[in-house]
């Protein structure tokens, strides 16, 4: 046998390898992928019910005496006014009959509890309706949309049911009258958090999520990029820069919650920093980002080719001028790259934020960095937590928003690079 | 302690007499070097240089006169230090931790490696263009108005235009990229980046540009295009040029320095070198059989 031979023999085999290990590299993407696929359309699917919302509409008349209030009055005097009874006589007009006590709890509980504020921000908004007979699309309950959009089985036996036979039957003639519709949810996402699920919006965790990452790129960003363009460009090359290079990578790999805890120590207990407030969050979030984008920036940094450091040098530039205006220009698609991805992770991140009170309820929205706010990840948290079935959709509704942000946030990171990049 | 030197580098021509070393002998013993290492009109003069990385000692006693507005070539094999010696004469070598330089090295009579020396002022006084053509990843503008940009060389726009223009033209570069100054220099051919290269050493005007193999990475066209250019600035600059080709030595330079083992061996007129050269180790190298 010669070569030729030999190798031909050999070759087939070496064929067979390359199918197989092919066919592997083939089958885990796929998996991966199909793995992706299901989570995403279990999301999306949970969370439809979310993004619309049941209304119920009513005739109500606003008579100033039921309202108590008296001719013009100030807007003092509507916030103070009593506008729960208006929907209340509306319902028991519709549905006369109903004496007892706990029946009538049961017709009231039809509207959600928004629906007198609902009224009240309509007629402060236009005092003249006072006196007039309206029809108004009322927030229903949480238990009605849930029946309307199918998520409480109308045909279970009223024992094993959440909404009893008699208040069915009102929502089904409230149906056949056409006073029931459904639209978008708008409420979502321009409220905060509630104990009612209908009532609950996402608006407070996003801007507390905003004001969390500012601080936290407002700090990391400017502190990361110092220290790795000094270690990269201008630190000695000694055991005490080693020392703290290892502690870097070191710090990168320690787990979150511990930053909490040194958060909630140092800055709230020491410095006295306000409680739930995005100021501490971001600023424990950027100690957590600080290891990651130095590390992207220090490679970033050192992939500048030296031909181009040396091309400044050798005009006559100085060490500062070199790195200003040659090698940072050319590293920043991996700074902003690493920066991007830090950001990201610390819009995830919810251990560290349990500890420093971020896991508070918070209704208000926040208008600033002191003003106690809850996070995306902290509210998927909290609505997966309740037990009230329309909190279910809301969770995975969060979920939705929180992964757009963090989509659009790489989009934006590969946007900047293509960009950057552009330059060369 | 200069005549000391000068005295020791008047031996040379009795070393040769007694006899062409060998080359093993050469690796132990410090040799001198032979020829005229040393002129009247020095720009540049280095005595006794030694290099070191880290232990290793790259160059060993290097005397050597660089001659105002002469085309000096060092030529020698691979790894011979020739390189190292052109970078200590701009201080490029400061930005290798583990290099050290002993010696002196004056320009114009400067010890050019004392505290007072600040290497950016040295650096604008010696440019140097690299082997690899290293543009920056700006205008082709750009790239030339580097320098007197941030020496701050001209007092406004019209001044620097001119600077632009005169210093591409100087190069030879105008004519082909006149209608694009704001195209990006990284988008120009190898051949026309080197040139800018040039274009751009020379518009912060120095006294001397120091050359590592300038055309190595280049075509036959692009290099006789740099050498023909090399030929046009020997009448403003004095210029340093490392090269591997022995004919592009020939052809640009007026003396030539041939460095083995980071020891500098001959120095002599570049028709001496290439036609009748005295050292053995020369004579190897030049008629190619070692290299």
């Amino acid at each position: 046998m010669n070569n030729t031979d030999l190798v031909r023999k050999s070759l087939k085999k070496r064929y067979l390898k390359e199918r197989i290990f092919k066919t592997v590299g083939l089958l885990s993407i796929v998996s991966a992928i199909l793995f992706l696929l299901i989570l995403l359309t279990d999301i999306f699917t949970k969370a439809m019910p979310a993004f619309s919302q049941t209304n119920i509409s009513l005739e109500v008349t606003l008579d100033p005496d039921v309202i108590g209030v008296g001719e013009n009055p100030s807007e003092q005097d509507l916030m103070a006014a009593d506008f729960r009874r208006v929907i209340r006589n509306s319902l028991a007009d519709q549905f006369p009959g109903v004496t007892k006590r706990k029946e009538k709890r049961e017709l009231y509980s039809l509207t959600s509890m928004g629906a007198e504020f609902q009224l009240r921000d309509m007629v402060i908004a236009d005092p003249a309706l006072l006196g007039q007979t309206i029809q108004v699309e009322f927030m229903a309950d949480d238990d009605v949309d849930a029946v309307i959009k199918g998520a409480i089985d109308r045909n279970l036996p009223e024992s094993d049911r959440r909404v009893k036979d008699q208040k069915l039957g009102w929502i089904e003639t409230l149906e056949e009258s056409g006073q029931i519709s459904e639209q978008f949810n708008w409420w979502f996402f321009t409220s905060g958090d509630s104990r009612e699920p209908e009532m609950a919006g996402i608006k407070g965790a996003i801007k507390g999520s905003l004001f969390t990452l500012l601080v936290t790129l407002a700090l990391s960003f400017p502190v990361a990029v110092a220290a790795a363009i000094y270690l990269e460009e201008f630190a000695p090359k000694n055991r005490f820069i080693d020392f703290i290079e290892i502690n870097i990578n070191n710090l990168a790999a320690v787990p979150s919650i511990v930053f909490g805890l040194l958060g909630l120590a140092v800055f709230i207990n020491f410095f006295s920093l306000p409680r739930s407030a995005p100021l501490v969050g971001g600023i424990v979030l950027s100690l957590m980002t600080l290891p990651t984008i130095i590390i992207a920036s220090r490679s970033a940094i050192k992939a500048v080719p030296p031909s181009l450091r040396e091309a400044a040098l050798g005009l006559g530039a100085s060490k500062m001028q070199t790195v200003f205006h040659h090698v940072l220009p050319a590293a920043l698609p991996g700074i902003l790259t690493g920066t991007i991805i830090g950001m990201a992770q610390a819009l995830g991140e919810t251990a560290p934020l349990l500890m420093i009170g971020m896991v508070a309820f918070i209704v208000d929205i926040p208008q600033g960095i002191t003003d106690p706010s809850t996070v995306l990840p902290i509210q998927v948290y909290l609505w997966a937590d309740s037990p009230e079935r329309g909190f279910l959709a809301k969770t995975s509704a969060a979920i939705m928003v929180l992964l757009f942000f963090l989509i659009a946030m790489n989009a934006i990171a590969i946007y900047l690079r293509k960009k950057f990049e552009k330059k060369w | 302690m200069n005549e000391a030197v000068l005295n020791d580098l008047a031996e040379p021509k009795n070393t040769s007499q007694a006899g062409p070393e060998t080359e093993a002998s050469l690796n132990i013993e410090y040799t001198n070097t032979v020829g005229q290492p040393l002129c009247d009109e020095a720009k540049i003069q280095t005595r006794d240089v030694n290099v070191f990385y880290a232990e290793n000692q790259a160059i060993h006693n290097v005397n050597l006169d660089i001659g105002a507005h002469e085309v000096i070539a060092l030529i020698g094999p691979s790894g011979c230090g020739k390189s190292t010696y052109l970078r200590t004469l701009n201080r490029m070598n400061d930005t290798i931790d583990i290099c050290r330089v002993q010696g002196q090295i004056l320009l114009d009579g400067e010890d050019i490696y004392t505290k007072k020396q600040d290497p950016v002022l040295l650096r604008a006084r010696v440019g140097m263009v690299f082997q690899k053509p290293n543009p920056f990843p700006k205008s082709i503008y750009d790239n030339v108005a580097y320098g007197p940009r941030i020496h701050g060389l001209t007092r406004n726009k019209s001044e620097l235009d001119d600077l632009v223009e005169e210093s591409l033209t100087k190069a030879g570069l105008f004519q082909e990229v006149k209608d694009r100054l704001d195209a990006p220099g990284t988008g120009l051919s190898g051949g026309q980046q080197q040139r800018l290269c040039i274009a751009r050493t020379i518009a912060v005007q120095p006294e001397v540009i120091l050359m590592d193999e300038p055309a190595s990475a280049l075509d036959p066209i692009a290099t006789a295009k740099i050498e023909e250019l090399i030929n046009e600035l020997k009448q403003n600059f004095t210029i340093v040029i490392v090269t591997h080709s022995m004919q592009q030595a020939a052809r640009v330079s007026q003396r030539t320095a041939y460095f083995h083992m980071g020891r500098l061996i001959e120095v002599g007129e570049t028709d001496q070198i290439f036609t009748n050269p005295t050292h053995e180790l020369t004579e190897k190298y030049i008629t190619g059989r070692f290299g």
